[in-house]
């Protein structure tokens, strides 16, 4: 009874990253920019790691770093460890060194995101000759920056449902 | 190391890790059961991310509209191919039967048409070709088949012909019994013109000529060409007017369905008789 509305909390996220899980599968429903579809699940996870803690933190990271994995392949691999880790320091540091602010959140997630797709591209494209630098310029970076600008309402969402599904 | 693992936290984010980094190892390894278990759990995702597409994909009206238009109009056109497809087969058809017609009779001119009118009126069945002195038939041109004799040019004007068939009794022809060489006149007979019939007339009291035998143009006149095939003798009676006999003859062409013909121009002793006519006035 006491932590009922953390468990609503945690069913509409995990709704959520189900329902983003979809648009970003769903061919010819998120329109491409130059060549490139948004990753949601980087800054769905991230937002709910601003505000959560850590174990719920990670096994958010998890979850969305396996769905994006099982979008790409049939396996997981570098984003579900990925995400895992950073969703778990995130919200350690924020939850006790920063304050979670809408700037706080874009800087983080802008940095992150462009990190983790730029590695991704190092070691599973450009590392296995599959692209250079103009394949990364042609269609990374409009998927990096479009990922960043989807941060906007997934922070907003988060932080609503945070503060309206608390226990106090 | 032992400091690290204190936190109950980080044990849990450890154990997690090691987790998926072993599901991760066997998925690579190429072990099935990771994508297995997942695609089993995503399922109905799947299944909502298809539906979804379907949806996104489908159009809108004025589009359906506007597919439908050119879907029409590709339709009228493939009608209009297909329609030209069998004209084009039934003429090849036609054709083949007319070289057969001329190669079994090198002298004859032919000239192929079509039925494009028939006289509602007349009840002997007389019909209109689609062809006429421009394209060089005559009056009294025999009118064939590549089943025999079915009729004569009995008008005709710059476009088209009118044949008179031989179930009228306007059409007379000399014409014999092909195995007893009984002769006769094929003549139409308004008894038996409604049954598709014709009879050989005038036929001598004493011919052997018998049911079932073929009847042909005999070829003299110089109107018909010899030997065209008539029809086989469904029977013979006698002429309750002038006690003559007469063979009631079966064409083997169904003459009230007939839709293309061949008209002879021109024939081996073509007008021979009225030629000589012509001469012996001179």
């Amino acid at each position: 009874m006491e932590r009922r509305f953390t468990v609503f909390r945690f069913i509409a996220y995990s709704l959520e990253l189900l329902l983003l899980f979809v648009l970003q599968t769903t061919p010819s429903l998120l329109p491409e920019i130059y060549g490139g579809k948004p990753l949601l699940m980087i800054p769905a996870v991230m937002t709910i790691a601003f505000m959560e803690e850590q174990i719920p933190a990670m096994f958010f990271g998890l979850a969305g770093g396996a769905l994006l994995d099982f979008g790409y392949s049939d396996t997981l691999g570098y984003y579900t460890i990925m995400l895992t880790i950073i969703c778990f320091v995130i919200s350690f540091i924020f939850r006790d060194y920063m304050v979670v602010s809408f700037l706080n959140a874009m800087g983080f997630t802008a940095l992150i995101t462009a990190a983790l797709v730029s590695l991704y591209f190092i070691f599973f494209i450009a590392l296995a000759g599959k692209g250079g630098l103009m394949y990364y310029v042609s269609h990374y970076i409009s998927r990096i920056v479009y990922t960043i600008v989807c941060t906007v309402p997934l922070y907003f969402i988060n932080k609503f449902l945070f503060r309206n599904l608390m226990d106090f | 190391m032992r400091d690290f693992f204190a936190d109950k936290n980080r044990r849990i984010l450890a154990i997690a890790l090691a987790v998926v980094i072993f599901v991760a190892v066997m998925g690579a390894m190429g072990n099935p059961w990771v994508s297995s278990a997942f695609n089993y759990m995503t399922k109905g995702l799947s299944s909502v991310s298809a539906a979804v597409t379907s949806a996104a994909d489908e159009k809108t009206y004025d589009e359906l509209v506007e597919e439908n238009k050119k879907l029409s109009k590709e339709a009228a056109d493939l009608r209009t191919q297909l329609v030209d497809y069998y004209d084009l087969k039934d003429e090849n058809a036609r054709l083949w039967k007319y070289y057969n017609i001329t190669k079994s009779n090198p002298d004859f001119q032919i000239l192929p048409a079509n039925v494009i009118r028939r006289d509602s009126n007349d009840e002997f069945y007389s019909f209109t070709i689609d062809a006429g002195t421009n394209s060089g038939i005559e009056l009294q041109d025999p009118v064939i088949t590549e089943n025999g004799l079915i009729g004569f040019v009995s008008s005709v004007n710059a476009a088209s012909g009118k044949v008179t068939t031989v179930l009228s009794p306007d059409f007379q022809a000399g014409a014999l019994a092909k195995k007893t060489s009984d002769n006769g006149i094929v003549t139409g007979n308004s008894s038996y013109s409604d049954q598709g019939l014709t009879t050989l007339a005038k036929i001598d009291a004493a011919a052997k000529i018998q049911k079932g035998d073929i009847v042909v143009s005999s070829g003299i006149g110089g109107i018909y060409p010899a030997n065209l095939i008539v029809g086989k003798v469904r029977e013979l009676r006698i002429d309750e007017y002038d006690a003559t006999k007469f063979a009631v003859v079966e064409p083997y062409e169904d003459i009230k369905k007939v839709t293309d013909v061949v008209v002879l121009t021109d024939f081996k002793n073509k007008g021979e008789v009225k030629q000589a006519a012509t001469g012996e006035a001179r």
